[in-house]
């Protein structure tokens, strides 16, 4: 009887650790997004188990001693993680990062919409690249940026900082339409600039006088680069004699721009194109 | 004699009512400073745009705003204060977290005590500004009313801010590790 008592005694003495043994949880440092992860326990009896993320929490009952999985579904946004283990004694706490995966998706902003060509650093393009779950990619990548205009192209790579790379560059002499692709990996992004003829380049006017009226036309206005300028491009007509100054404003038509003015004596008349100037003409009389 | 006696009474007048309306806006200016988080920011590396000091005030303004924002919506559970100065996969994200802790009975507190912000890229049209900000946060999580989890460790997050009608928006913001800058 004796010895069952002190066995008894020995039994709960050596026994009463393991059932009072203190909870601790261990996750590893980082896992890329997407992927499970599986946090490991010590202690035993029941617990809370709370994983806190960025965007997510999940809590749910554990046995301790056990470990838990957490799914890739639940480890899909980058940054800080917590898993914190709470029993009757208290809560302990295992930290872990989330780390973006693979680049997937590419933001892609080309500016600006329609542009004027041969102008200097005219044109900008930043892409912002990210994984499948939208978190951005710190690593540094290469991405392409491809331009095409016509029978033109040609391809820069820019590596991006903190998930980013941008270019800028002068429009191209040729009027049309200019497309960009931004692409990483097999991710491709296209983008097009509608480049548009530039100022108008050496103006010119003539006159066709029918008895008190003059008929103006210029000759085809292009650019310096001999792109035309659109239709709707608005032209000035200037005629300045005794009755003072007029001025008509007339869109160009198929190349040219056309006006009529009355003529009373003398007269001088300019023509202007947005900041340019065309030739001038006297007309109607005496010098 | 009288007549400059009076003048000066006025201008006296004059001259206190000024001194009292100051301090009345300043007074309010500050309480408005003051219950802010503290935001730092430096524009020493950034590139390729330079940025204008209004543009750094509106800036160090909204994302300040911003952060006071989230930290009133995740202690009160309320997806609605994020509606000011988040947009995009931000604002996603921060009330996906909101509905979550709800859900399971969860309030996230913030303590927070100021950011080093650094703006380290500002696209050449204006319309993307990247941020690195060092935070002093003390996170306190509670389920119910029993706190489960506390923090008061620095957190380094990478943040895009984006500009609206009239204030700059937080589109993502993301906390990466410690090594990231």
């Amino acid at each position: 009887m004796g010895r069952l008592v002190r066995n008894l005694f020995f039994a709960i003495v050596f026994a009463l650790p393991a059932f009072s043994q203190k909870a601790t949880i261990h996750a590893p440092s980082s896992v890329t997004a997407g992927n499970p992860l599986t946090i490991t326990t010590a202690g035993s009896g029941s617990a809370t188990l709370y994983l806190i993320g960025p965007s997510h929490v999940r809590k749910q009952s554990i046995k301790l001693g056990q470990g838990v999985e957490i799914s890739g579904q639940d480890l899909v946004v980058s940054g800080a993680y917590q898993a914190v283990a709470c029993d009757s004694d208290g809560c302990v706490n295992a930290a872990f990062q989330v780390l973006p995966a693979k680049p997937a998706r590419l933001a892609f902003l080309l500016h600006p919409s329609r542009v004027p060509v041969s102008t200097p650093n005219a044109v900008n393009g930043t892409a912002l690249v990210s994984d499948r779950y939208h978190n951005t990619v710190l690593a540094p990548a290469k991405v392409d940026f491809h331009l095409s205009l016509g029978e033109e192209s040609s391809t820069r790579s820019v590596q991006t900082g903190r998930g980013i790379a941008w270019f800028e560059m002068g429009s191209r002499p040729k009027q049309g339409a200019l497309q960009v692709v931004a692409s990483i990996d097999n991710t491709e992004e296209p983008r097009v600039i509608q480049q548009v003829a530039s100022e108008a380049c050496g103006l010119r006017i003539s006159a066709a006088p029918a008895g008190r009226l003059v008929e103006l036309q210029t000759d085809p206005i292009r650019d310096c680069a001999g792109n035309p300028l659109p239709d709707g491009t608005i032209v000035s007509f200037t005629k300045t004699d005794s009755a003072g100054k007029s001025t008509v404003d007339t869109p160009i038509k198929k190349d040219k721009a056309t006006a009529q003015f009355e003529l009373s004596g003398p007269a001088h008349i300019s023509v202007a194109c947005g900041v340019v100037v065309g030739n001038e003409l006297t007309l109607g009389g005496r010098p | 004699m009288r007549k400059p006696l009076r003048l000066v009474r006025d201008l006296l007048i004059v001259l206190v009512l000024l001194t009292c309306d100051l301090h009345v806006r300043w007074s309010v200016m500050h309480v408005q400073a003051a219950s802010l988080p503290r935001v730092f920011l430096s524009a020493v590396s950034l590139t390729p745009r330079l940025i204008e000091q209004r543009t750094g005030e509106a800036v160090t303004h909204d994302y300040a705003q911003a952060w006071q924002d989230l930290a009133a919506a995740l202690d009160a559970n309320r997806t609605d204060l994020l509606g000011d100065y988040f947009t995009g996969q931000a604002k996603v994200r921060f009330t996906q977290r909101i509905k979550e802790q709800s859900n399971a009975g969860l309030r996230t507190r913030y303590q927070d005590n100021g950011h080093r912000v650094k703006a380290v890229f500002y696209s050449v049209d204006g319309g993307e500004m990247q941020l690195e900000d060092e935070a002093q946060l003390e996170v306190q999580v509670f389920d119910g009313n029993k706190l489960i989890y506390t923090s008061n460790s620095p957190q380094k997050f990478l943040v895009l801010m984006t500009p609206g009608s009239d204030r700059w928006y937080v589109r993502s913001l993301e906390s990466v590790p410690d090594d990231a800058f």
